[in-house]
Parts: structure tokens; C-alpha cells; sequence
């Protein structure tokens, strides 16, 4: 308290320290005076003993620990007018950290809120997804990794058997159609088991969440809407809460709306509301269930002892029921950032049987690569400084003169550099606010994934780190220099010109040194980006072995050609298909179970009658006229007959895979095959014997970055279901409205799916999000270094320079030409480019690998890519010499001499 | 300087100044005066280590200080030890005299041999 008191008391404390100091001078006088001193020799030896009070004082004030706030806030005050007075090296150097302290920001934030903050929920870093695990021979696992599926039951043996969990909830999702009254609003539902809101334990904005209750039969039917969808559907209207909407032409009443934050199992608008238990209740047959189930881990329990238990678990009910479950699995429980990261989540499922484009490895790597960056910006304004310590050199050895300690010389650099970083830190945050928008609006929210309570933003976890960065950078790039310019011998400097006429030479290494390491690191980040764009480049120019354009997707929620749906399905069924057909644009319209490209239809095992081999083959159901839309190639045989396609015949065309690994090198037409599981699917169920009536090309059906696999395409008929595909005369994307109006004028209830449009926008959507979420902020990241190289070496060549202005004009008086100037100054950039550049590949040569997980198609190190990045990084720090050596060459020999 | 007039080891001033304002509260001047005094005019303190010492010594919470009339009538800064100053001190002299103790037992065993 006292020591606070005297901060706001200071001429109080300073007066009652002269007090204190004059009555021992009086007291000392006077003692002299009684031993018999004149007064005034009395005061003269007394003065001479107490040694000077002003200095006394001086020392006790240095005693006192608001001296250093005092000497803190004086070096501030001299640092700021320093700085505004060289505004030119200060805008510099502040720019320059403030794009490396702004790009760590984005990074970090991407990095923590992506992989360690991703979910709303209490005691996030506990959830997990249970998930199955298919275990056959030639199975892919990642892609059969799936979410658990199961019926309430199932759910609940689960849920009392386990003892790994502190709690399990289950949700189901779908598209609904929510009615105020007014409008209808497509949204996407939901269903969860009574007690998830609990378990997520996030209070809701306003009402009320889901309880336990409200899941019991003959609850009142009430739902929770989510903040986006209050928003932006109602205009955030507080009272909304109370309403009876329809949802899906039922009353339910709106009770609760959760907070902005809270977009649990799915990214999307939406509502949940309850799983209803209707088991044991008016004999209804089929039992409700949940297509994910998600846990809490109870505190302590590992994933792996989670997972071995919930196996036990889920096997002993595959063994009661085994129609439900595939023959061989093992199941598993993922953490819910890992299940984020994977296929179901944000990250790619384009290829996951090969390495998938792995997010969580992206982060990681562009986390180091802004650290590289960070380091550049730190050696390009250490070099900055240290520039400037040789101007200063002057100013130093005077004040060393002047009696003042390294200690408070090099402290008083620091707070230099640390008021660069603060304003460095304010505009790196300002930078980060808009890098966080581009970055966040590249993160790709797969319609229903668990992505969307992942927030890229300036959290207060995010400032905690930018500030710990920016006191790092302060001391990375300050100490140095402040260290160095205090080193000196203070003699020389002061009765020398003042001027490093000849420059010191070991100076003059660090600071060749720290360009060095900045192309060096900026060779590392080019290359890697470099890599990405080459990898992105062979992913997009694949041949897939079809042609997506001028197609449009067009899934629609009826079953075509089903022989399960309803007569009054199948009727709306078909009036859709004639109405699409007869749009102008549309030239052609084929019915398919699968995304070309991106997921075959169902992967069924089958085999050769006769034979031991047994495979899982992707069956993809589709009409007579898919060839000719996708325009695949034929290499044997015939395709599908319409004929074939109308009386579901059991033929199939396999592709050139297929034929190779059934059949060896003998011609597979007229072969059969069987698929056993297909038997079971088909009505009524019979075997299933296809005949094959042709080869065809093998296309990239599993997404471009996955070998090929066995496939058949048989007709759609056999099992019914498809998604319609239209072939466009003109750009599919303006058929967008039309496709819309025909089905809503065939059912006016019908919703949409988010990916109705061109394929080649859902495919590249579904394809390469991520590789471009990678490719976007690895760009970025090596953009901005090369600017800093730029910079970096502009600065220091334009100093070197104006310190050689003097030397310049000596050899221009002894008749140097300008082109021999001009040759020496670039001379020297090219020798720091080049120490630089040989470095840098070096480098990149041992740290693409840890790339390689992002890239696809091109050698980790491809020899092209590093030429091109050396050349560039030539160009453009050859151009950045250039200026300066240019001014070198205008140098007045007359002007230059008497330079000083 | 006189010869016989040592300058204080370091660390040595705030122990012996905690032990003369431990006699009885008093300002800097008497405090001066008597560390002469006991050390017979042995150690000389000079003013620009003595009030940086107490004020030091204050700042740490050993001592408080208060205006007080002085012996003169003049209002003077007094000086008293507190409780954690009277802990400190005599942890203080005890190190100081197992150190002394020590140094003592070797100079003699230097002697004996």
C-alpha cells in the first residue's frame, strides 16, 4: 500500500527525503560547530563527509523500486521519439512483424480452436463418437470406419452395459420442412435422445433445452431451435418461444434457442427435438434409432480400454441380431476431434483408402510454417536494427561516455523494440481479424458433419499466445542488435568520423548472416507451397476417366425406380423425371446410386461361382445411358441395353479392374457373378447371378487420389433407388431455378439438398476443400515471406549502400564506370542470394517430407518445383537489389566525398 | 581516507543497522553517529551508502519510519525496527557468527601447524 502511495505522492516522498538529508547535514554542522569549527568550516567539512546530497538522494531514489518504473517509462518516452522521428525504419520494421505476428495469429487460432477447442460441450477433450470398423480382407479402413448406427436398444444395451462412459447420447439427422404458418423453411432436424442436452450441458440462449422428458410417450411434441437458424430465418424475434410450428406437417411447439455457439451435429440451420420412445406402445413394429452415438469418457479412461470394452458390448448384440450388423467389424470409440479431423468430418473423403488429406497434420505443419515465417520477420527486423545501431554508434559511445551502464543502454534498446512489437502486436491483430474471416470461410462444413462449433476468432486463449509471441519476438529480434551496439569500444567512435567508413566488418557478417537465414526460410515455405500447388494441380487434372461436365446433381428424396417406395411414390417418382427431362437445356437425364468420382454405390462382396477368390465390389446401379452422359470408355463387350435397364436384368459391365483381379487374363463376358449380400437387398430376395456383358474403362470411381478399385454397374433397376443426374446443353448452374420449380411443382413439400447443382461443384466441394483449405494458407503463409524477403533484402542492400556512398565515390573519382558499380553492389546481393538459396533447398530437402501427407501426385522433392522456387526467389531478390544499386550508380563523386 | 577506517563487507550494513535502530527508535544522523561509536570509530559509513540502506531496509518492511521531534526540536525521520525486522536480525546474527565461527576455526588451525 505504502509503496503504491508513493507513486501518486512523489513530491511529497521527495520532500521529506530532503528533510531527512538536510537535518544530518544541520546536525553534522552543528556538531562540528560545538567542536569548535567556524560555521562555515563547519559546513564545508560536513558538505565534504556527506558527499554531495544531490547524489545521496540519487542513490536512495535508485534504491526504491518505482526508480525503475521511473527509468522504464523515461527509456519509453525516449524510445517513441526516437521511432517517430525515424518513422521510415519504424513503419518498416512494424509492418514487417506485424504480417508475421498477424499470420502466427490466424494460425494459432485455426491450430487450438480446430484441434483443442473444437466443441461447445462440457469437457470436450472427453467426447468420443463410437464408431464401427469393417475387418474384412481388402477392406479400406478409414473409409469403413463409420458412425454407429443403431436402434434404441441397441442404444440403450450400451448405455447400461459399459463402463468406460460417463454418458452416452444418440442423435439422428435428416432435412424437414419447418412451417410458421407462412412460409415453409427447409431445415435440417436433429433427433436426439432425451438426455443430450444435459450431457452437452450448454445453457440455451433463451427457454429451455430438451429434456428427459419430453422423450417419454405422449410428451408434449416440443423442439429447440438453433441461434443460426433464429436469425436467419426469424430475425432473432424473442418471441418466437411458445409457437406452434408444423415440422413436417406436425404441431410442435418451439420451446428453447440455443446460444450462437452451440451447433452440436451439424454446421447447417437447424432444430432438435426429441427421439420419441415409442417402443411398447401401440405395437408399432419398427423402433426408432440414432445414426450416431456420442459418449463422455469417464475421467481417467483411456480410448483404447474404451474401445476394447464397447467391442465386447457391440458384439455380443451383432450376435443376437446379426442381420444388423456387417459379418466382420470391430468397433471402436474415436475421439470427437479426431472424428472432426477424419472423412465424416471436415477432412477430405475423396481418398481415404489412400493417405486422405489429413487436416489435423496441415494444422500442425502450418503452425511451423508460420514459426518460419515469424523467424524471417524477426532476422528481417533484427537486420533493420542493426542498420540503425550502426547510425547510432554515435549516440551509444556518448552515452557510455556519460557514465551509463551496458545494462541500462541495452534495456533501453529493448524498450525500443518493444514498443515496435506492442504497435507491431496491434496491427498484427488487425491483420489477423481479416486473415481469421478468409481462413474460417475456407474451412469446409460438410453440410451435416460435426464441424460447425469450431470458432476461428480473437479469443482470449488466441491473444494469450499473440502476446507471448510478440514478448519473444521482441527479445529474438532485439537482443541482438541491442547486445551489439553496446559491445563496442566507445574510443574510436568518438574521435573517429563516426561513420563505419569501411564499415566493421564482423558487423557487417551478422547482418549478411540474418538475410541469409531469411531467403533460406523463405526457400523452405516457396518450396512447400510450391508443392501444394503442384500436388493441387495433378489432383485437379487427373484424368478420371469421365467427363463431369455440364452435369447437374439433382438428388431429390424419392426413391427412383424403387420397388419398395409406395405406388405414390413411385408415380411422383416418374412425373419428376418427365418434367426434368422436358426442361430446355436439359439434354439428357440418367438415374445413378453413386457419385461418380467420389463414392461408388454399395460395396458388396462377391465372387466367381466356382472359384475361391471373394472381393468387395462396388455395385453401382445406374441407367442405360450413363456411359454416354459420363462419357466413359467401353474396352470389351457392350453396356447396359435399355431393354436390360426397364426388366431389371441381372447383367453387370465391370470395369477393367474387375475383370483383371476376377478373372485373371480369360475374357470375362458371359461370366457370372455372385454378390451374396446384393441377394438380401433385392425383393423379394432371391440370388442374385449377374452376367457380364462387357468392360469398361477403369474411371477414378473412389476419387482421384484412390487406385481403382472392382466395380460393377448393373442396372438400377435390380435394387431400386438412384439420384438423377441431368446432362446440360449450356452451363448446368443456370438450371439451378428451373430444376427447383418443376419439383415443387410435382410436391410442393419437397427439400433439397445442399449439394443440388452443378456435379463439378459438389464433386471439387466434396473432392478438394481441403486440399484447397491447405493450399489457400500455405500460399498465403510463403506469400507474405517472400514480401518480408523483399523487404528484407531491399533494406539491407539500400543501407549497405549508403554506407559505401563514400567508397562509391572514390572509385567514381578514379574513373570506376557506372556499370561497374552497379555489377559490384548487385554482385554482392547475388552472394547472399545464392548463400541463401543453397541453404534453403537444403533445407527444403529434408523438410518437404513432413508434407508429405498434403500432397498427392509429385515427389516430396520434385526437382521442377525447386527450380522454380529458386528462380523466383532470384527474381525477385535480384529486382529488390536493384533499386539501391541503382541509386549507387547516381552517386555525385563530388557529393560522395564530402559525404560525411 | 583514514586507514584504520574500514569500508563496510557487503550486506554487513543491513544487519548492523537493524541492530542499532533495535536499541531504541532513532533517525539517520544518530544512527550514523552510533555505528561509529560501538565499532570505536572503526568503520566509517558514508551517508551515500547509509540512507540508500535504510531506505532499502524500509522498503523490505524491517523498519518504520515516522516524523518525530527531535531531541533538537526539530522534526526528524525515526526509525524502529518491526517484528519481521527483529526476525530477519537475529537470523542474520546468527549466520554472522557461525560464519565468524568458521573463519575463526580456520585462521587458528593456520596458527597451530
Amino acid at each position: 500500500m505504502r509503496r503504491i502511495r508513493r507513486l501518486f505522492h512523489r513530491s511529497h516522498t521527495e520532500k521529506e527525503l530532503d528533510q531527512e538529508l538536510r537535518f544530518h547535514l544541520d546536525r553534522q554542522i552543528a556538531d562540528h560547530v560545538a567542536a569548535g569549527l567556524s560555521p562555515d568550516e563547519a559546513r564545508r567539512r560536513a558538505n565534504l563527509e556527506f558527499g554531495g546530497v544531490e547524489r545521496v538522494k540519487e542513490e536512495v531514489r535508485d534504491t526504491r523500486w518505482e526508480a525503475h518504473l521511473d527509468n522504464l517509462f523515461r527509456d519509453f518516452r525516449y524510445a517513441t521519439r526516437n521511432l517517430r522521428q525515424d518513422w521510415r525504419f519504424a513503419s518498416v520494421a512494424i509492418f514487417t512483424l506485424a504480417l508475421g505476428i498477424g499470420a502466427a495469429t490466424v494460425a494459432f487460432s485455426a491450430f487450438y480452436n480446430l484441434l483443442f477447442n473444437a466443441f461447445a460441450a462440457r469437457d470436450a477433450r472427453r467426447l468420443v463418437i463410437l464408431s464401427g470398423q469393417s475387418a474384412e480382407a481388402g477392406g479400406h479402413p478409414e473409409m469403413d470406419l463409420w458412425p454407429l448406427a443403431g436402434s434404441l436398444s441397441d442404444f440403450d444395451a450400451i448405455r447400461e452395459q459399459n463402463q468406460a462412459f460417463e454418458e452416452i447420447i444418440g442423435y439422428h439427422r435428416g432435412i424437414a420442412l419447418l412451417n410458421d404458418g407462412k412460409d415453409n423453411h427447409q431445415v435440417y432436424v436433429a433427433k436426439v435422445t432425451g438426455n443430450a442436452f444435459d450431457f452437452y450441458g450448454v445453457p440455451p440462449l433463451l427457454g429451455r433445452g430438451i429434456v428427459a422428458q419430453d422423450a417419454k410417450p405422449g410428451a408434449l411434441p416440443v423442439f429447440v431451435m438453433s441461434y443460426r437458424a433464429w436469425l436467419g430465418e426469424f430475425g432473432a424475434d424473442p418471441n418466437l418461444i411458445g409457437k406452434s410450428f408444423l415440422l413436417n406437417g406436425e404441431q410442435w411447439t418451439l420451446v428453447g434457442i440455443m446460444p450462437r455457439r452451440f451447433q452440436a451435429f451439424g454446421a447447417l440451420q437447424q432444430v432438435w427435438m426429441p427421439i420419441t420412445d415409442t417402443r411398447g406402445a401401440g405395437g408399432s413394429k419398427s423402433e426408432p434409432s440414432v445414426d450416431t452415438m456420442m459418449a463422455r469418457l469417464k475421467p481417467g479412461v483411456k480410448v483404447d480400454a474404451a474401445s476394447a470394452e464397447l467391442d465386447v458390448i457391440v458384439k455380443r448384440l451383432a450376435k443376437s441380431k446379426p442381420e444388423e450388423f456387417p459379418k466382420h467389424f470391430t468397433a471402436r470409440v474415436q475421439s470427437a476431434t479426431d472424428f472432426l479431423m477424419g472423412p465424416w468430418g471436415i477432412g477430405t473423403a475423396g481418398g481415404p483408402e489412400a493417405e486422405h488429406f489429413d487436416v489435423k497434420h496441415m494444422l500442425y505443419d502450418l503452425l511451423a510454417g508460420v514459426m518460419m515465417l515469424l523467424l524471417i520477420a524477426c532476422s528481417g527486423v533484427a537486420n533493420l536494427l542493426l542498420a540503425r545501431g550502426a547510425s547510432r554508434e554515435k549516440e551509444i559511445a556518448v552515452r557510455t561516455a556519460l557514465g551509463a551502464s551496458r545494462a541500462r543502454l541495452v534495456r533501453q534498446l529493448l524498450v525500443e523494440s518493444a514498443v515496435l512489437a506492442t504497435v507491431a502486436c496491434a496491427m498484427g491483430c488487425v491483420f489477423a481479424y481479416f486473415g481469421m474471416k478468409v481462413v474460417a470461410t475456407a474451412v469446409p462444413h460438410k453440410g451435416q458433419s460435426v464441424g460447425g462449433e469450431a470458432v476461428i476468432g480473437l479469443d482470449s486463449m488466441v491473444l494469450f499466445f499473440t502476446l507471448g509471441v510478440t514478448a519473444l519476438t521482441t527479445l529474438l529480434f532485439g537482443l541482438a542488435p541491442a547486445l551489439h551496439a553496446v559491445r563496442r569500444d566507445v574510443q574510436p567512435m568518438l574521435t573517429g568520423s563516426g561513420k563505419g567508413t569501411s564499415g566493421d566488418f564482423r558487423h557487417g557478417r551478422f547482418r549478411a548472416g540474418l538475410v541469409v537465414v531469411e531467403v533460406a526460410l523463405s526457400i523452405v515455405l516457396l518450396t512447400g507451397a510450391g508443392l501444394m500447388i503442384r500436388s493441387f494441380y495433378e489432383l485437379t487434372h487427373i484424368d478420371l476417366g469421365f467427363n463431369a461436365k455440364n452435369l447437374f446433381f439433382a438428388p431429390v428424396g424419392l426413391p427412383f425406380g424403387s420397388k419398395e417406395a409406395t405406388e405414390q411414390q413411385q408415380d411422383k417418382a416418374r412425373r419428376i423425371e418427365e418434367r426434368l427431362k422436358a426442361l430446355p437445356g436439359v439434354a439428357e437425364l440418367a438415374v445413378n446410386n453413386s457419385l461418380p468420382g467420389y463414392n461408388p454405390g454399395g460395396r458388396f462382396e462377391a465372387t466367381v461361382p466356382g472359384s475361391a477368390h471373394s472381393e468387395k465390389v462396388g455395385f453401382d446401379g445406374c441407367s442405360e445411358n450413363l456411359l454416354r452422359m459420363l462419357e466413359m470408355r467401353m474396352s470389351l463387350g457392350r453396356w447396359l441395353s435399355a431393354s436390360e435397364v426397364d426388366a431389371a436384368q441381372p447383367v453387370a459391365v465391370i470395369n477393367q479392374t474387375m475383370a483383371a483381379r476376377f478373372y485373371g487374363g480369360e475374357n470375362p463376358l458371359g461370366r457370372q457373378i455372385e454378390a451374396k449380400e446384393f441377394n438380401e437387398k433385392v425383393q423379394p430376395a432371391h440370388d442374385v447371378y449377374f452376367q457380364v456383358i462387357g468392360v469398361v474403362r477403369d474411371i477414378k470411381d473412389y476419387g482421384p487420389q484412390v487406385p481403382v478399385l472392382p466395380m460393377a454397374f448393373v442396372p438400377y433397376t435390380i435394387r431400386g433407388g438412384g439420384i438423377l443426374f441431368l446432362k446440360t446443353k449450356g452451363d448446368p448452374a443456370l438450371l439451378m431455378n428451373a430444376v427447383r420449380r418443376e419439383m415443387w411443382a410435382v410436391d410442393p413439400n419437397a427439400v433439397f439438398s445442399p449439394q443440388m447443382g452443378p456435379y463439378i461443384d459438389v464433386f471439387y466441394g466434396l473432392t478438394y476443400s481441403t486440399h484447397q483449405l491447405g493450399l489457400t494458407t500455405f500460399t498465403g503463409v510463403a506469400g507474405i515471406a517472400l514480401v518480408l524477403v523483399v523487404i528484407g533484402v531491399f533494406s539491407v542492400m539500400a543501407y549497405t549502400v549508403s554506407q559505401q556512398t563514400h567508397e562509391i565515390g572514390i572509385r567514381m573519382a578514379l574513373g570506376a564506370q557506372q556499370s561497374r558499380i552497379l555489377q559490384m553492389i548487385l554482385a554482392k546481393g547475388a552472394r547472399l542470394l545464392a548463400a541463401g538459396i543453397v541453404l534453403g533447398l537444403f533445407a527444403s530437402y529434408g523438410l518437404t517430407r513432413f508434407l508429405a501427407s498434403q500432397i498427392w501426385g509429385v515427389s516430396a522433392t520434385d526437382p521442377w518445383t525447386f527450380a522454380a522456387v529458386a528462380a523466383l526467389v532470384v527474381a525477385v531478390g535480384l529486382g529488390a537489389c536493384f533499386l539501391p544499386a541503382r541509386r549507387a550508380t547516381c552517386v555525385d563523386p563530388l557529393v560522395a566525398l564530402r559525404y560525411e | 581516507m583514514n586507514e584504520s577506517k574500514q569500508e563496510l563487507l557487503r550486506g554487513t550494513l543491513d544487519m548492523l543497522i537493524l541492530k542499532v535502530v533495535a536499541l531504541g527508535p532513532s533517525h539517520g544522523y544518530a544512527i550514523a553517529q552510533r555505528l561509529q561509536q560501538i565499532s570505536k570509530e572503526f568503520f566509517q559509513v558514508h551517508q551515500g551508502s547509509l540512507y540508500p540502506a535504510l531506505h532499502r531496509v524500509e522498503d523490505k518492511g524491517w523498519l518504520q519510519a515516522e516524523w518525530k521531534e527531535s531531541e533538537t526540536g526539530r522534526q526528524a525521520k525515526f526509525y524502529s525496527l518491526t517484528k519481521k525486522g527483529r526476525r530477519h536480525m537475529n537470523a542474520e546474527v546468527i549466520s554472522w557468527q557461525r560464519l565468524c565461527d568458521a573463519v575463526g576455526l580456520i585462521l587458528r588451525a593456520e596458527e597451530d601447524s
